[in-house]
């Protein structure tokens, strides 16, 4: 079942074996790593439900990885296990060799979710300058600016979120999650509500702002072509409780552009991919 | 087609229903000899020594009915932030809210009158009636923030007491002034209450000196002030309401 994905598992399953500290025993360029990990919910009247079994990740400082996977197969689980929001019933979840929380108290830590959760009584410039103030550091107005500009919201600077499409409100979303420089990026099918057409175009402008920076990026979500498009490497999880049932390594280069999606190799690694996702459901 | 009136000209055609009807009802008689025509009562107000009387109770009512108001508030929202920041807390103020609340006022204002005096039981009758809506609209509001913005805020860490300024007051803010403009009522009725049981002055004295003296046009003037100036406070606090949803949603 796992048959690619076996260089993570094998990394971790070795270097579990060699018993020694844990910062010793991983390469110093691991930024995420996740090992053994189960994770279940207790539903009540004695119920449990198993989000992530046994599960193994690890993501390279520096690599955008896509999580791909069916609805409810537990992808956002593993998001909200990096970002320290959930805590694991087993196994071992690591940011930078520390726990998750750490990052996100010292503010390395940028998400975007699937809801922009804007602030809705402030402008887009206040709305992206907000984890400058929860870190209690004076606001660069420059950086801020810089954002602005990098997602092309110039012009819109003072609207206030009901006055934006769905587009650009997750462009406020990106540039906010950005706006502190992180060192992880986790990003929770933050394209999810959108239409087909706005989602490719955001795709488009995700990758050439990633170009600029290549932050260790954790991608959630269900869409193919955007995993692929943006990732260095896809995991394909398999259905309830989640697993890694495949490991596809992208190496087309970057920077990859919209036409990137009409070449025949991107159409290849899309179908193999589809029909893993596929085969999942029909033996659900 | 069907012609759509200005909501404030509803309004108007409204209360000038309700007036010519009270007028008719004086005028015939039909209620009795307590009920007097409504015209008559304003006659009477403008008559200076009823209009000195009826002012200087207004006064004394709406300072003791603002004072309960701010004492309600502050210990309000002192009980909601302990509530919100030590969790163990919350069901054991919640019970105490809910207990203060069950008791009537009208029972509690003797007590009060032993206790913290005759001066000051108007406006602690009105803070007890006021401070269990505020903190009821206190904890909704603060515990009001939606769940992805609680995330939002986590994994920037923020502390807590950034997040209670950054976010759960913005939020609250609507839901507070909700609050207020049932609290605004209840501190002039709780003040008018607590007057009624020996207070020195206020329209709550007035009400009561003129039902036992027979004199009803005191009584409806007294009556009617009373109720205006609750509707005052009342149509003050929507004014502010409206003003925070337009800025916080």
């Amino acid at each position: 079942m796992t048959e690619s994905a076996t260089d993570t598992i094998q990394a971790s399953g070795a270097t579990a074996a060699a018993g020694s500290s844990p910062v010793m025993r991983r390469a110093p360029t691991e930024a995420i790593t996740l090992r053994n990990v189960t994770m279940s919910f207790d539903l009540g009247r004695s119920k449990r439900m198993t989000a992530l079994e046994d599960f193994n990740l690890s993501v390279a400082e520096g690599e955008f990885v896509a999580l791909l996977g069916p609805s409810g197969c537990g992808k956002s689980t593993v998001l909200r296990l990096v970002t320290g929001l959930e805590q694991a019933t087993s196994g071992e979840v690591l940011v930078e060799d520390r726990a998750p929380a750490d990052l996100a108290k010292s503010h390395r830590l940028g998400v975007a979710f699937q809801e922009h959760a804007l602030l809705p009584w402030s402008s887009v410039r206040e709305n992206i300058a907000l984890p400058f103030r929860l870190a209690r550091r004076a606001v660069d107005w420059q950086r801020v600016d810089e954002l602005i500009t990098l997602v092309g919201l110039v012009g819109f600077e003072k609207a206030r979120p009901r006055q934006l499409s769905g587009g650009m409100k997750q462009r406020v979303a990106i540039a906010r999650a950005l706006v502190l420089s992180p060192d992880v990026l986790l990003l929770d099918e933050p394209f999810g509500a959108l239409d087909a057409v706005t989602r490719r175009r955001m795709n488009g402008e995700l990758a050439r702002i990633w170009e600029e920076q290549h932050i260790t990026t954790l991608l959630v979500t269900h869409d193919v072509e955007e995993a692929v498009l943006l990732a260095d490497r896809v995991v394909v999880l398999t259905g309830r409780p989640g697993r890694v049932r495949h490991v596809q390594t992208v190496d087309m280069p970057r920077p990859r552009h919209a036409d990137i999606t009409r070449s025949a190799e991107f159409r290849a690694v899309v179908d193999h991919l589809t029909d893993l996702l596929d085969v999942d459901r029909k033996t659900e | 087609m069907r012609i759509r009136s200005p909501r404030w000209l509803n309004n108007a055609i409204g209360v000038l229903i309700l007036l010519v009807l009270a007028e008719l009802i004086g005028r015939t008689g039909i209620a009795g000899r307590s009920w007097p025509p409504l015209t008559e009562v304003f006659g009477y107000l403008t008559e200076p020594v009823a209009q000195a009387t009826v002012l200087r109770a207004l006064s004394a009512t709406a300072a003791s009915a603002g004072w309960g108001l701010v004492l309600g508030i502050v210990f309000a929202a002192i009980a909601a932030l302990l509530s919100t920041f030590i969790p163990v807390l919350r069901p054991g103020l919640d019970r105490l809210a809910s207990v203060l609340n069950a008791v009537p006022l009208i029972a509690l204002a003797p007590l009060l009158i032993t206790t913290v005096g005759r001066e000051s039981t108007p406006a602690v009758v009105a803070a007890l009636g006021v401070g269990f809506v505020m903190f009821v609209a206190f904890t909704a509001g603060l515990s009001g923030a939606s769940a992805t913005h609680q995330d939002v805020f986590a994994v920037f860490g923020s502390a807590r007491t950034t997040t209670l300024l950054r976010l759960q007051v913005p939020v609250a803010l609507p839901t507070v002034l909700d609050g207020l403009a049932l609290a605004a009522p209840t501190a002039i009725l709780g003040a008018t209450i607590g007057e009624w049981f020996g207070a020195p002055r206020g329209l709550g004295v007035l009400i009561v000196s003129a039902m036992q003296n027979y004199q009803v046009l005191l009584l409806w003037a007294a009556a009617l002030t009373a109720a205006l100036l609750s509707l005052a406070a009342y149509l003050i606090a929507v004014r502010l309401q409206s003003g925070a949803v337009r800025r916080f949603t």
